[in-house]
């Protein structure tokens, strides 16, 4: 945080953050808004990248922006379910912590310019996917079809209701949302589709011509890629963001490694062909 | 810099800091004297509410308190009761030491014998004391954080109560004895004085002690996360260790009865 | 070009004091009947030049067991800088020279590491030769001569030393007494290129390499990963002993007043089993044949990492410091390649009292293939869970 000519530059040096707001969006998800005043490397990433989040005291944990950065500000979507996580969730408005990154490859977005893209997300995964749509919505007209597919254990854990509303209404992209079990009365312009993601991949409109995105829960992959190679998609087509233990993010703590790579480097993001090994990528207890 | 906040104090008419209240169930108070030996670190960021082992009035206080520390494991009735009312008044619960972790050796020795004719032996048939089969915390109450020990590591006390008072859940690791007995570069006792050592299958803390000055490893932290015990229990039989023996050297210090079985299925009896 | 001179053993002591001018000098000591330790020796009597392994290896002069990286008070986060004094380690075997050179990279690699390259630097790396023990294989991973990894390197040929001299530093070192060396004679030449012509003949334990990361892929499978891995403890002895296992845990440790604290860095381990465990408990390698397997992988296969390094140097401590006798790595290798071997699950579970461990005994198939070992049978979905004290996997 201070730089002087004798600063070691270790990079696990965290740069200050302010918690500007803190946004309920299910039972133990929040969306957590930072303002950063001196972003640094922080202030462009990509989408699917990842920081590190250090509350003093309690630890660092790896989490997927789920915005592009703009002049400083930074959302993070988090859900409680760690230490440091649940320390994140004490804190209130006008609290600081520390950020370092971004780290990893992201997705390749400049790869998909002029290409169908499938969107999937499960659960949280929706974090990395949002950076993921919003880079394409802001350019729309540089990429082809746009499905994007959502889905939930239960309905409740809806995250970014109000801007699904709005994905909902627009035409030059198809959404699906889809929970095994939808409760209460529906909202207005969400229509719930009932069922997992793969359900949903069976009922979009895809072709063998698509790129897929994918980020959920580690068990919902194996799942999901069988469909989409159903659908007639190549592995080289396939792109997964994987969650993994991380400590350094920097390439040498060796937590991450997966299938021989460090995910915090090579990854989060690895087209399917890319991965060896794929017992322990994507198949696990 | 960092805004550190204690969420919501128990109010507390007698000071401003956040309260602690140490305990003992029945234990050999051990941890009530690493703590005793820490209160003068502890008192600038804590009010000590109730500490009846450290004072010579006898009260056990029943206010609220922010931590209660308790040691000892379930073995009376009254321990009970007191364990009841104790985690009705604390926000944060802390087991200290194997007996209030794992329920130490007299959880060992109740799994030989019941305990009614442990009972009835040592204080005869018409005793009005009363026993329990002896047990850890966990089984009567919800315990928030689980410090284990024989006694505790004074570092991870203070390390513990750190992470309290800022309203965190500490990190309390349990890696094996073996990390910390490499890392002082011990000769392993294990493998060159074919000891019994249950460093691999035993949590750390301890700053491997024994194998440190050429003992054995007796297990006295507990179970590392996940043991072998199955790979542990073949590899004292190769040594020429008899599994009965094996068997009693992996469970004297309360380790759960889970374990217990595992070893008895899958070892072959000699 | 490199350069070379000769020392004269019982000018020695001298060496020993010119080496003591450039910093402390850290040298293999005996810590027990069978085990080594580099701690610091002020007297060359002190070294134990008989050392062919280290219970730990170089790697914790510059990647310590605990190291507190970052620190912060009310004033804000500061870097620790690590307290750095100019040191020499003396005695560095072959093996041990080459784990650095592959801790020096992983370190060095982009964000380089300051507090490991900061002591690196302040360093002279002084080898010494040695003969192999039956644990030995660095000539089968082919790190058994010294290559780039060093200021200067002893060879024994009998009553002087041979001495490399490979960097500035230690050319400077020479140079600052040079009454103590001689110039290499034709016939030093010769003792030198004697000598490792013997050491390379000595080695009582070997395979051919050259197939070796083919042979992890095809095997990967094998029946024999079941077999080691049940036998495995999780203890974790055989990482820290590692001369290029380098994994670390991040640690936070607060100080009881509230706004002071701590970042440390310690040692830890692929084998322990919350290594890969993501937050909500997915255990990516849940049992200890994954681990083991994962583990064996990164030494003789390597990574499709940007580093691409097999980083077994064939020191053999793992061998040696296993509990189990899992670690045996030659043995391990020649059953995968379908060659002669012998391994501790090939001996017949003993009812008690039999003998520690199979290894190294006559005992077992010892027949091509390995078809044999026991069956253990506690299948990996018997490990029970226990309850975690403390969820750290958060992500």
């Amino acid at each position: 945080m201070h730089k002087s000519d004798t600063c070691l530059n270790t990079p696990f040096m965290p740069t200050k953050a302010l918690l500007r707001a803190i946004v309920p969006m299910s039972q133990d998800n929040f969306l957590f808004q930072f303002r950063i005043e001196e972003p640094g490397p922080l202030s462009s990433c990509a989408p699917g990248q990842f920081i590190q989040l250090w509350i003093p005291g309690a630890g660092e944990a790896p989490i997927s922006v789920c915005s592009g950065s703009v002049d400083g500000s930074l959302e993070l979507c988090v859900r409680k379910a760690g230490r440091v996580t649940s320390a994140l969730f004490n804190l209130v408005e006008g609290d600081w912590v520390g950020l370092r990154g971004p780290y990893g490859s992201g997705f390749p977005v400049k790869d998909y310019v002029g290409k169908d893209l499938v969107l999937i997300a499960g659960g949280l995964g929706v974090a990395p996917i949002r950076s993921l749509w919003q880079y394409i919505l802001d350019r729309r007209e540089q990429f082809g079809k746009l499905v994007l597919i959502y889905g939930m254990r239960h309905s409740e854990m809806l995250l970014f209701r109000q801007e699904f509303k709005l994905l909902l209404r627009r035409k030059d992209m198809h959404v699906f949302i889809a929970a095994e079990e939808v409760i209460g009365p529906d909202l207005p312009s969400v229509s719930w589709q009932l069922g997992r993601v793969t359900d949903m991949i069976k009922l979009a409109e895809i072709d063998e011509c698509f790129l897929a995105a994918v980020c959920g829960p580690p068990v919902m992959y194996k799942y999901v890629v069988t469909e989409l190679q159903n659908k007639g998609l190549k592995n080289d087509n396939i792109w997964l963001s994987l969650e993994r233990h991380m400590k350094c993010a920097v390439g040498k703590c060796g937590h991450c490694f997966v299938g021989g790579t460090f995910t915090c480097r090579e990854g989060p993001v690895f087209r399917m062909d890319t991965l060896r090994f794929l017992p322990e990528v994507i198949e696990c207890s | 810099m960092f805004l550190v906040r204690n969420g919501e104090k128990q109010v507390n008419e007698c000071s401003p800091l956040p309260s602690i209240a140490v305990h003992g169930l029945t234990g050999c108070a051990g941890e009530l004297l690493v703590i005793l030996e820490n209160l003068e670190k502890l008192i600038p960021y804590v009010w000590v509410s109730s500490f009846p082992f450290a004072q010579s009035r006898n009260d056990d206080d029943d206010r609220p308190v922010d931590i209660a520390f308790i040691e000892g494991s379930v073995s009376q009735p009254h321990d009970l009761a007191r364990l009841m009312k104790i985690r009705a008044q604390a926000r944060w619960l802390v087991a200290v030491g194997n007996c209030a972790v794992w329920g130490c050796v007299q959880r060992g020795g109740c799994r030989k014998e019941p305990v009614d004719s442990m009972l009835t032996a040592t204080y005869g048939a018409d005793s009005p004391i009363q026993a329990l089969p002896s047990t850890p915390l966990d089984q009567h109450v919800r315990v928030d954080v689980k410090l284990s020990g024989c006694p505790i590591n004074s570092t991870q006390l203070l390390a513990v109560t750190a992470s309290l008072l800022r309203d965190h859940l500490p990190y309390i690791t349990s890696k094996p004895v073996c990390l910390e007995c490499k890392l002082r570069e011990n000769a392993c006792v294990l493998i060159e004085n074919n000891l019994p050592c249950l460093g691999p299958i035993t949590a750390g803390g301890c700053g491997a002690l024994c194998p440190t000055y050429g003992a054995a490893c007796y297990g006295c932290w507990g179970p590392s996360e996940e043991p072998q015990m199955e790979a542990m229990a073949t590899i004292l039989q190769e040594k020429g260790y008899a599994l009965d023996e094996v068997m009693g050297r992996l469970f004297a210090f309360g380790a759960p009865d889970e374990l217990f079985d595992r070893v008895k299925r899958s070892v072959p009896q000699a | 070009m490199q350069r070379s001179a000769v020392l004269s053993k019982n000018r020695f002591p001298d060496f020993f004091d010119l080496l003591k001018e450039f910093g402390a000098v850290f040298a293999p000591r005996r810590v027990s009947q069978k085990s080594f330790s580099f701690k610091q020796v002020d007297h060359p009597s002190e070294i134990a030049f008989e050392a062919l392994r280290t219970i730990l290896p170089p790697k914790k002069f510059f990647f310590q067991q605990r190291e507190t990286i970052i620190s912060y008070d009310k004033d804000g986060v500061k870097e620790v800088k690590p307290k750095v004094a100019p040191q020499v380690i003396f005695g560095l075997h072959p093996c041990d020279l080459t784990g650095l050179g592959i801790m020096d990279k992983i370190y060095a690699a982009d964000p380089p590491d300051p507090h490991y390259l900061t002591r690196r630097k302040a360093t002279l790396l002084v080898g010494l030769s040695c003969m192999p023990d039956k644990h030995c294989f660095c000539k089968a991973m082919g790190t058994d001569s010294p290559t780039s990894d060093y200021d200067l390197f002893l060879t024994d040929i009998g009553d002087d030393y041979f001495l490399q001299i490979h960097t500035a530093a230690g050319q400077s070192l020479i140079e600052s007494q040079s009454e103590l060396f001689g110039a290499a004679s034709e016939i030093n030449k010769q003792g030198f290129k004697d000598f490792w012509t013997t050491r390379d003949q000595a080695f009582p334990s070997h395979f051919e390499s050259e197939n070796l990361p083919a042979i992890m892929d095809l095997e990967w499978d094998n029946k024999i990963w079941d077999d080691l891995g049940n036998r495995c403890l999780s203890c974790g002895n055989c990482t820290p002993v590692c001369p290029t296992c380098y994994c670390f845990d991040m640690v936070d440790v607060a100080s009881l007043h509230a706004q002071e604290g701590e970042r440390a860095r310690e040692w830890d381990s692929c084998q322990f089993v919350g290594f890969a465990k993501v937050a909500g408990g997915t255990n990516f390698r849940p049992g200890p044949v994954d681990r083991l397997k994962f583990w064996y992988r990164h030494k003789l296969h390597g990574f499709e990492d940007p580093h691409g390094l097999q980083t077994c140097v064939g020191c053999g401590r793992c061998t040696e410091s296993c509990p189990s006798g899992i670690d045996d790595i030659v043995n391990v290798v020649l059953r995968l390649q379908g060659k002669p071997s012998v391994l501790v699950t090939d001996t017949p579970k003993a009812g008690g009292g039999s003998s520690a461990g199979g290894c190294g005994s006559s005992a077992g198939c010892g027949a091509a293939g390995g078809t044999c070992g026991d069956a253990h049978d506690n299948s990996q979905s018997g490990y029970l869970q226990i309850e975690r004290r403390g969820d750290d996997s958060d992500a």
